[in-house]
């Protein structure tokens, strides 16, 4: 499988910048700072359970949920 | 729009108060921000800077360096005063222990109370949020990930400083001086803002993955799964007994937008016992590339004059610089250099012990810009 992580943090994104994109910008900055570099991630990524989980966690900390 | 700056190098804190609030009374003034040397008594001045003020919000720390327009001072006060065309509405809250991030969420509650409406809907555009934290408590980055849960405007401001003694720092609100604390503030602003960040590095495109951590501690002990120390000197194709003297000029870096050099940068500040200990948390397992410096007074002024490009005028600044890039530019004279690209533009800001936009940073000038 592959393209869960992207879907992800696309999902987080979306939900909390609701299309404003200064918004989009801080919250994939935020998401770097919590450990997931957005850049690195396409829907070709493989699904590494470890990534999955902490976006998971990140998700509730944003208050989104998933 | 009235946005005046005025200093004072006189170091009775009552007359230099009474220089400031002579140069800032009237002007509709509702918000002063000030920044101060430590070399002041921090509670006389809190306090004498809220009661020469009594109708405004009135916030401020204490200093490793303070800059106004056209000068970076020592031992001085810098203040801005912002009239009712500029800022609306102030909220200005203080988290009286740092490390208990509840107080985050319950200055919120208030700020939610106050305004009438969550702040997680708060427009980003008509809404900022400042904070001003204990430069000594190694625990800003713990307070800016709360916040950036919680909101989606933008947050600015830094870290106080003490010149350099490393002891004890101070931030200011009502009428008070805190240590162990923070000050949290929203702003409703009338005026057009935005939020420039800049720090003068590139990538040497060297990735390091901190493998092993102390969090709480900001200590890398392993990175790519080697002592941190070797590994890094590795990197830097330097011994290990001279990788230190390279901290300041190759410092590492959050990628959050490589194109366009976006980094968030993190300072190495000493060895301890094979470990490497920074001026800012780095996770277990987060990637981070290394970087080399580039010219601190060139890029600011390509920053500065991008401001300006789609013909705005930029009405005032408020300027958190790190301590880092002030002793840089001391150490190659180039102070009056950096001073004079706010020649023309009121300007007030400090050299901090730290940095903050919707995270913590290192070695980095991040600025609140007001436009006309």
């Amino acid at each position: 499988m592959a393209g869960q992580i992207k879907q992800l943090i696309d999902k987080i994104v979306d939900a909390r910048a609701k299309g404003n994109k200064v918004v989009e910008g801080s919250i994939k900055a935020k998401l770097c700072l919590k450990g997931i570099i957005v850049n690195k991630y396409t829907e070709f990524s493989q699904d590494d359970p470890v990534i999955i989980e902490k976006i998971r966690v990140i998700a509730k900390e944003f208050d989104v949920k998933l | 729009m009235n946005i005046n700056v005025t200093y004072s190098t006189n170091s009775s804190v009552s007359q230099a108060v009474t220089e400031i609030k002579d140069s800032l009374k009237g002007n509709n003034t509702n918000t002063i921000i000030y920044f101060a040397s430590s070399n002041y008594s921090q509670d006389e001045l809190s306090n004498s800077m809220q009661k020469s003020f009594s109708n405004a919000k009135v916030l401020g720390c204490s200093t490793a360096g303070e800059i106004i327009s056209n000068k970076m001072l020592k031992n001085s006060i810098v203040a801005m005063g912002l009239s009712d065309e500029v800022i609306s509405d102030a909220y200005v809250d203080v988290m009286d222990d740092i490390g208990d991030l509840e107080q985050v969420n319950t200055i919120f509650k208030s700020m939610e109370e106050y305004y009438g409406e969550k702040v997680i809907d708060m427009d980003n555009s008509k809404y900022f949020g400042m904070v001003i934290m204990d430069g000594m408590s190694g625990k800003e980055e713990r307070v800016m990930e709360r916040i950036g849960e919680l909101t989606n405007i933008e947050f600015i401001g830094g870290s106080a400083g003490d010149d350099l003694k490393f002891k004890t720092t101070w931030v200011h609100a009502k009428g008070k001086a805190y240590s162990n604390a923070a000050i949290i503030a929203i702003f409703k602003s009338k005026a057009k803002f935005e939020v420039l960040k800049t720090q003068s590095f590139k990538t040497l495109d060297k990735i390091l993955v901190a493998t092993k951590v102390n969090e709480d501690n900001r200590e890398v002990l392993e990175f790519n799964g080697k002592n941190a120390v070797e590994e890094y000197a590795q990197l830097l194709n330097t011994t290990v007994d001279n990788v230190a003297s390279k901290f300041m000029t190759n410092p590492i870096g959050i990628d959050v937008d490589k194109e366009n050099n976006e980094f968030f940068v993190r300072s190495p500040q000493q060895i301890i016992d094979g470990k490497i200990k920074f001026y800012c948390n780095i996770l277990e397992n987060m990637e981070v590339e290394l970087l080399e410096s580039t010219d601190i007074v060139e890029d600011t002024k390509e920053a500065v004059k991008r401001l300006e490009a789609e013909k705005r005028k930029v009405a005032g600044i408020i300027n958190f610089h790190c301590i880092l890039r002030t002793l840089e530019l001391e150490s190659k004279n180039q102070t009056k250099e950096y001073a004079e690209i706010f020649r023309d533009i009121p300007t007030i800001g400090f050299s901090s012990y730290g940095e903050a936009y919707i995270g913590h940073i290192n070695q980095t000038s991040t600025m609140l810009v007001f436009y006309k």
